[in-house]
């Protein structure tokens, strides 16, 4: 450090030391915000990744293998044939198992009609393997009626409950489902209902049944082929590396021009456009707090500035340029700012750490289950702590307090030295 | 013989208020050699602040020229303006003007502390200074715990730590009684004897004028007269 930059810094501390009540008032202001803001945002990442991992858990995980097509035109002829299948298998356990891959689930997915003396319902049949889809999926914690599929299960279902009661069907009730096969032809398979689920998002309840992955290839005529393998990760963070690691991996085999790997972003855009809309009103609104702060620490660094005109010019006569009396003031503005903030932003996590580290508890103001973009809502929130979210945190502030202090500064620079001294007389 | 320690060359400084044109200093050239004691006397608004902030690098000369021990000012931008002050020149203003945050000894050493000299040497220089003045054993008091003669005491000490080739004065005594008035040209007058400081001064104060050894009088921004003269107390 410079002999200047200590004086500069030395004297910074003690202007704000000089001016204590002034100074505690505005950092005050900067504690609260501080904290306030890194509070929402882990809060907000925690709600997040809960609409994340509820959602990709119903759909095709954090990372879905596909091919190409198949996510645009949903039918079995842009499935997975088993070759491919067993390449992808491969090229995901070649070398070690990826650590961040926490399941990994073959689905055979068709859409077709589901039927009883009742009558006839649309219905999303996927065919899953049960053992590893019991692991993957929430489907299994919101059994009703019965139990989830087994291994071993041939002509099972497991039925939404709303399916169920549009089909005026109950526990072992049968009932046909048709769909296209492989080769075009319509093709039915009877199967019997071993348990019901209720997710709370009607449309999933209304039109989902799982089936065996077994049953559903034999029925559809590809066994062993899949319509997407699905990876769930540790959490939503890992996608990209995760993603350009698997995408590197497969490109080493012939065939993988015919397989794409997509992530929750794409295969659920309506679920990313909500994320980024949330993250944005909160932006948005500690963008407005932030700057309300910011006209209080202006205010602060300004007044400091005016009342001390007299000083800058000394300063400058002694011989600091304009430049360096300029920086004190950026100096005292940003001690004010990062020390207040960072203090905080540390308040901010503990006090979210000690009171709702486990989850903060909304079912009272939750009358019934919110659901969107094929999302439940959890009643409790639990926060997520991220190093690089503390440090935007902290960021974030530093360029608050530069831009309220930049002012302030300019003003000092332009100080005439002569004018300043004429006050004397 | 080397550098004078201060000369300009014509020097003008020409202000505009609103309409009207305000020539504060006109064609003034002057030398002033090494270990000189110089009043600039003269009226209110016969430009004595405005030559000495010309002089300091303070303000920019209209027109003319000034040198500091040999180095002119008028050429230089603000960075070498400010490193010129901070090695050539002290100022000692007449409200004393110590940095309220600092101690008397930390106000006093300020222009070693920006030139980055070692602790130990810029105390040692810096309290010899204080047993010099009379200020020994006030060195941690912050300036409003002093009186305004120990303030300006210490202004002076400020001014002349860095051995400059210059110290420019504007109405030092004026906010002082005439015990401390006394008390600061005495320590002036030692300083400029003992280490050959050069000092320049723009007051009113007639006992300055009567200490000095050289006097300028301004009228209307002009020198009208440039006397040697013997101080009182020399004589």
């Amino acid at each position: 450090m410079s002999s200047k930059t200590a004086v500069i810094a030395k004297l910074a501390l003690r202007n704000l030391r000089r001016q204590a009540r002034r100074s505690l008032l505005t950092a005050a202001s900067m504690i609260a915000g501080g904290a306030l803001l890194i509070f929402s945002l882990i809060l907000g990442d925690g709600t997040h990744e809960q609409w994340i991992d509820s959602a990709v858990r119903m759909a095709d995980g954090h990372l879905a293998v596909q091919s190409v097509g198949f996510q645009d035109s949903r039918a079995l002829k842009d499935r997975i044939p088993s070759e491919s299948r067993g390449l992808v298998e491969q090229a995901l356990r070649q070398g070690g198992f990826p650590a961040n891959i926490n399941d990994m689930v073959p689905r055979l997915a068709v859409t077709g009609m589901a039927s009883s003396a009742a009558g006839a319902r649309p219905a999303r049949i996927l065919g899953v393997d049960p053992v590893v889809e019991a692991a993957f999926s929430v489907l299994d914690e919101k059994v009703r009626q019965g139990r989830y599929l087994q291994s071993g299960d041939r002509l099972a279902a497991f039925v939404g409950i709303g399916l169920l009661e549009a089909l005026d069907l109950r526990l072992g009730s049968k009932f046909v489902l048709t769909a296209q096969d492989a080769g075009g032809e319509i093709a039915g398979q009877l199967v019997r209902v071993v348990g019901t689920f209720r997710t709370g998002i009607p449309e999933v309840d209304r039109s989902l049944l799982h089936i065996p992955l077994s049953t559903a290839g034999a029925w559809l005529g590809c066994s062993g082929d899949v319509t997407s393998i699905g990876l769930l990760l540790g959490n939503s963070e890992q996608v990209p590396q995760t993603r350009s690691s698997l995408r590197q991996r497969l490109s080493q085999h012939p065939g993988s021009e015919e397989l794409q790997v997509l992530s929750w972003r794409e295969a659920l855009p309506e679920l990313d456009a909500a994320v980024k809309i949330d993250d944005f009103s909160n932006y948005l609104f500690q963008g407005i707090l932030f700057g309300i702060i910011a006209l209080g620490i202006v205010n602060t660094v300004l007044m400091s500035v005016m009342y001390r005109r007299r000083e800058f010019g000394v300063l400058q006569a002694l011989g600091l340029t304009p430049g360096q009396s300029a920086s004190l003031v950026l100096v005292e503005g940003l001690f004010l700012t990062v020390l207040s903030g960072t203090i905080g932003i540390a308040l901010g996590l503990s006090v979210t750490w000690f009171l709702w580290g486990e989850g903060l508890d909304l079912s009272s103001m939750m009358d019934n289950e919110w659901t969107f973009s094929g999302v439940v809502m959890e009643p409790v929130v639990v926060p997520r702590f991220r190093v690089a979210r503390m440090v935007q945190g902290l960021s974030f502030i530093f360029l608050i307090g530069m831009l309220a202090s930049l002012y302030p500064a300019l003003r000092a620079l332009r100080i005439d030295v002569a004018e300043t001294m004429k006050f004397e007389r | 013989m080397g550098n004078p320690a201060l000369r300009t060359e014509a020097v003008w400084k020409v202000f505009h208020q609103e309409a009207e044109e305000v020539r504060a200093v006109r064609g003034v050239t002057l030398t002033i050699q090494p270990g000189e004691f110089v009043v600039l006397a003269g009226p209110s608004g016969s430009g004595k602040t405005t030559l000495l902030n010309l002089i300091g690098g303070l303000t920019r000369p209209t027109d003319g020229r000034v040198w500091v021990d040999g180095l002119e000012l008028t050429r230089m931008g603000s960075r070498e303006l400010a490193r010129m002050r901070l090695e050539k020149l002290g100022f000692i203003f007449q409200s004393y003007n110590l940095l309220p945050v600092l101690s008397a000894l930390e106000n006093a050493e300020f222009p070693l502390l920006l030139r980055g000299m070692e602790r130990d040497q810029r105390e040692r220089r810096v309290r010899e200074l204080f047993q010099r003045t009379g200020l020994a054993g006030l060195e941690h008091r912050r300036p409003g715990k002093l009186s305004g003669g120990q303030q300006q005491r210490v202004a002076v000490i400020r001014a002349v730590v860095g051995e400059p080739a210059l110290v420019l004065a504007d109405e030092p005594t004026a906010n002082l009684d005439s015990a401390a008035s006394d008390i600061l040209l005495t320590v002036m007058e030692e300083l400029n004897r003992d280490l050959g400081t050069t000092f320049i001064f723009a007051t009113h104060d007639s006992r300055l004028m009567e200490r000095s050894r050289r006097l300028i009088h301004l009228v209307d921004g002009q020198i009208v007269s440039d006397q040697w003269q013997e101080s009182r107390r020399e004589q």
